[in-house]
């Protein structure tokens, strides 16, 4: 057991190096630097400033050379810093001599993000394993058919859309939740309870409108690993020793039903850290999405690399969760499977 | 965007059809005018965050929203664009035009309380000509040879050779303390999230993403602001900024055409509450041909098809008649604008005759027009996600096809369009946009020796005559010399026509009545100006700053 997490662990590390490169290269393949962007096309700027700007971020190197020096900060874990951001530090905060702390860019964006998607996760989890089961108990009666057409509705709606027409309804003809942001301007000012209940209402629609959307996809396939278990013998067996039927579903066939769900979570263990630029983008939320976005839009390397690689490593890292979840969750892969890898 | 925007804004009519009305409950009295008095909050809302408070090296509109209320600058611009004052109190041109010398008004401060003096210039000078700086904007000051500080309050430089824009340039430079910037290092200093300036505001808090909290400077060196608090939230979405300044969470925003003419017009109780102001704004958009390649090397071609474009029908059609035809690239109305230019008619008949003159023909009936056996068919470029722009292009697409001329639309990605197209010369014709700047030199643009890849005379203008023009602008102070110079020029310019002028579009703000003081009518120098003396009268404040 011991042997097989160090093997995986060390196999991560050729991996993450593979994946670092392909990024890497991919990312200046696309034409353009930070050095090209909409604001440096001003005739007040010179070309020369450019040319200069260009040898003091390296982007005048061959890119392999680039990578190497990228590759030798990152041995340092040192994510260095943005080029569009005004040399803000990309993951970790900086202390300057003064004392003066200048916050990472990253470690600004994660913690939103992750509260936003945790939150999100719990919900379309929390709605849609019951809701599965339902329907697969009911297969092709009422309760299916209407959650289907309410996933088939959820799935089909814009997000953009619903969170405009929401804000809209919920913002400014009922004044029950605020529009945008995350935080009042008066948070600094409101005690522990005011601040959570402030976060909660802020957070409200940017969190559970992608989850409805969300839902369709954890629904079906709880429905339809549930009824895969119930057609099994030994669903009839439970059934011909006269269980009943709650333990029969609950006991019995959703524990099977759900093992597909670990590697599902498990990889949307990456999708963590990745929020939706589009819900950000109108919610205004500083979360990771709108950093990754803009960060690619201005050409800032040093932060599309930063988080392609937190995402890449965590891509990794759930896989190896999901693999070692499932082997503690079904015996059968403990024994037969994995020992063979 | 844009098309998601009007989508919400037709919902919104759908469902206020069907709902009460918010607004009415509050009924203060908007549109009786108070005395003016200090105090209160405004809020505004921009698109992005910006990415540093020292604005040579940021560079980018969002910081200089901000830092425009924290520094101050030698120079200024007035109401009606002059250069006049801030900082300094005078300032005087040599006789051989190459020393200009920055008299300081007595008495100036930091928000802190320690002096600002011409020390505090010349170290500004110099971090900006810093090897280490990364500014884009330093060109202009790595042309000053030598700068002293004869006492605190006066500072002079010198130039190689008479260079007129350095005013301009002097009215750009934010100047920053010594006190707190000495030995440290620009880029990673916390002084850029920590500003200390010597305008009416001083920063409160900066919520990184979510906003900005301005307070007023008590020791602002040009009197006090009457506003107390300033608050510039970041909201990237319009529709979401539109949502807020319904919900009345925001006091201002600026606007698009459709906002500005359809939207607001047709709900009463935003009209109730909202003065919308518009003004020309500071660009303008054009159609340029890559003067180095046939056709367009024949001044007849360019014209044609200047006279083909219907400019009005444009600026009717994309920005809801918000907006002017140009003829010069100068702000109409201000000194730099040549008066005697008419924009070019929208006469196809006239395009038709320069045509068949240029020795085009339509031999094969299929109508489009030949000469040597090739087709006029060219292709315009334009980058991609600006949708005035696109828009543009294919009302050009359909009056040239009127008069014989077949063009190909391709919008691609700003990088790749700048490197790809531009700095190679590989286009045939693009539509883009540059600055009606304050400054008319425009040498960048137009000289002949600005080709060279990533400069920005890419369409390759060569007028010996205009070069001098330039050459002679760039040399001269006194102002109505200069006008006289720049009046040629743009007569050169309007008579080669290398570009099409297409539209200057207006800058569409909407502010809530609670506001008052606001200049009526708009100055030349747009709404925003002086706008210290802006007031908020204690009955129309809001009671609290709600939870928005």
């Amino acid at each position: 057991m011991l042997s097989y997490l160090i093997r995986r662990l060390l196999w991560m590390v050729p991996m993450l190096i593979g994946i670092s490169l392909i990024s890497f290269f991919i990312m200046h393949l696309a034409p353009g630097d930070i050095t090209s962007t909409e604001t440096a096309f001003d005739p007040k700027s010179s070309e020369e400033s450019r040319q200069k700007l260009r040898a003091l971020y390296n982007l005048d190197k061959p890119v392999i050379v680039q990578y190497g020096l990228w590759m030798e900060r990152m041995v340092r874990l040192d994510f260095g810093h943005s080029f569009a951001s005004h040399q803000k530090p990309v993951f970790w905060s900086e202390k300057d001599k003064d004392g003066n702390v200048t916050p990472g860019m990253i470690e600004e964006a994660l913690p939103i993000t992750l509260l936003m998607n945790i939150a999100g996760l719990l919900i379309t989890l929390s709605l849609g394993v019951p809701l599965g089961v339902w329907a697969a108990k009911r297969y092709g009666q009422w309760p299916d058919r209407s959650i289907t057409l309410f996933n088939f509705i959820g799935f089909s709606i814009p997000g953009f859309w619903l969170s405009l027409l929401l804000m809209y309804w919920l913002g400014v003809i009922h004044p029950w939740f605020p529009i945008s942001g995350m935080h009042s301007l008066n948070y600094d000012q409101l005690d522990f309870w005011q601040k959570s209940q402030d976060l909660f209402m802020h957070l409200f629609l940017p969190v559970v409108i992608p989850s409805i959307t969300g839902l369709a996809g954890i629904t079906l396939f709880v429905k339809n690993g549930m009824l895969d278990v119930l057609s099994q013998d030994y669903v009839t067996t439970a059934r011909a020793k006269g269980l009943s039927d709650h333990t029969i579903t609950y006991r019995h066939a959703l524990r099977n039903a759900l093992l597909p769900l670990i590697t599902l979570i498990g990889l949307s263990l990456p999708g963590l850290i990745g929020g939706s630029v589009i819900a950000e983008t109108i919610f205004a939320i500083p979360g990771m999405g709108k950093l990754f976005y803009e960060a690619v839009m201005m050409r800032d390397f040093p932060v599309v690399m930063g988080i392609l690689t937190i995402g890449s490593a965590l891509t990794l890292l759930g896989n190896l969760l999901a693999d070692l979840a499932y082997a503690w969750a079904d015996p059968r892969l403990r024994k037969g499977v994995m020992p063979a890898r | 965007m844009a098309h998601r925007y009007f989508l919400i804004i037709s919902l919104c009519g759908l469902l206020a059809a069907c709902s009460a009305d918010v607004s009415e409950q509050n009924n203060a009295p908007y549109n009786q005018s108070f005395p003016s008095q200090s105090g209160g909050t405004f809020i505004d809302a921009m698109p992005s965050d910006p990415s540093s408070l020292i604005f040579m090296v940021a560079g980018e509109s969002a910081s200089s929203a901000i830092t425009a209320n924290i520094f101050n600058t030698l120079l200024r611009y007035n109401k009606d664009l002059d250069l006049a004052g801030e900082l300094a109190q005078s300032w005087q041109v040599a006789a051989d035009q190459k020393t200009i010398t920055f008299h300081l008004k007595p008495g100036l401060v930091w928000a802190d309380g320690r002096p600002l003096t011409s020390e505090d210039v010349y170290f500004t000078w110099q971090l900006i000509i810093d090897e280490k700086t990364r500014s884009p904007y330093a060109s202009d000051f790595q042309l000053v040879t030598k700068a002293e500080t004869p006492d605190k309050l006066t500072f002079v430089v010198h130039y190689d050779q008479a260079f007129s824009p350095a005013l301009d340039s002097w009215a750009g430079l934010q100047i920053l303390p010594k006190h707190k910037l000495a030995g440290q290092d620009i880029h990673t200093t916390s002084f850029t999230q920590k500003p200390l300036g010597s305008h009416y505001y001083q920063l409160k808090e900066w919520r990184h993403g979510e906003y900005l909290k301005l307070e007023r400077n008590p020791k602002a060196v040009l009197g006090q602001a009457q506003i107390n608090t300033l608050i510039e939230r970041i909201i990237p979405d319009p529709g979401a900024q539109f949502l807020e300044l319904m919900a009345d969470h925001i006091d201002s925003m600026n606007m698009d055409p459709i906002t500005y003419a359809r939207i607001i017009p047709s709900r009463p109780e935003l009209q109730a509450r909202l003065n919308q102001y518009k003004a020309l704004g500071n660009s303008y958009t054009y159609l340029g041909f890559n003067l180095k390649r046939q056709p367009f090397n024949d001044v007849r071609i360019r014209k044609a098809i200047n006279y083909a474009i219907d400019k009005q029908e444009i600026i009717d059609g994309v920005y809801l008649g918000l907006g002017e035809q140009i003829a010069s690239p100068y702000k109409p109305g201000t000194r730099w604008s040549n008066p005697q230019l008419k924009p070019y008619a929208f006469d196809p008949q006239k395009a038709r005759t320069l045509l068949a003159e240029a020795g085009y023909k339509d031999t094969d009936g299929d109508g489009i027009l030949e000469r040597d056996g090739k087709k006029l068919s060219f292709e315009v470029l334009t980058n991609h996600g600006n949708k005035e722009r696109e828009k543009t292009v294919v009302i050009i697409q359909r009056r040239l096809k009127e008069v014989g001329i077949d063009i190909r639309i391709r919008s691609i990605e700003w990088a790749s369009f700048i490197t790809r197209f531009i700095k190679t010369g590989d286009f045939d014709a693009v539509v883009l946009g540059w600055q009606l700047g304050l400054e008319p030199d425009q040498y960048g643009i137009w000289h002949s020796s600005q080709q060279k890849p990533g400069q920005f005379n890419f369409i390759g203008y060569n007028n010996p005559k205009v070069d001098k023009l330039l050459e002679q602008g760039r040399s001269e102070f006194d102002p109505d010399k200069r006008m006289h110079v720049y009046h040629q020029f743009a007569e050169a310019l309007y008579e080669d026509s290398p570009i099409v002028y297409l539209s200057a579009g207006y800058g569409l703000t909407a502010i809530h009545k609670r506001v008052q003081g606001i200049m009526n009518p708009v100055p030349p120098a747009g709404v925003g100006y002086d706008s210290q003396k802006w007031y908020i009268p204690l009955p129309l404040r809001r009671t609290q700053i709600q939870a928005e």
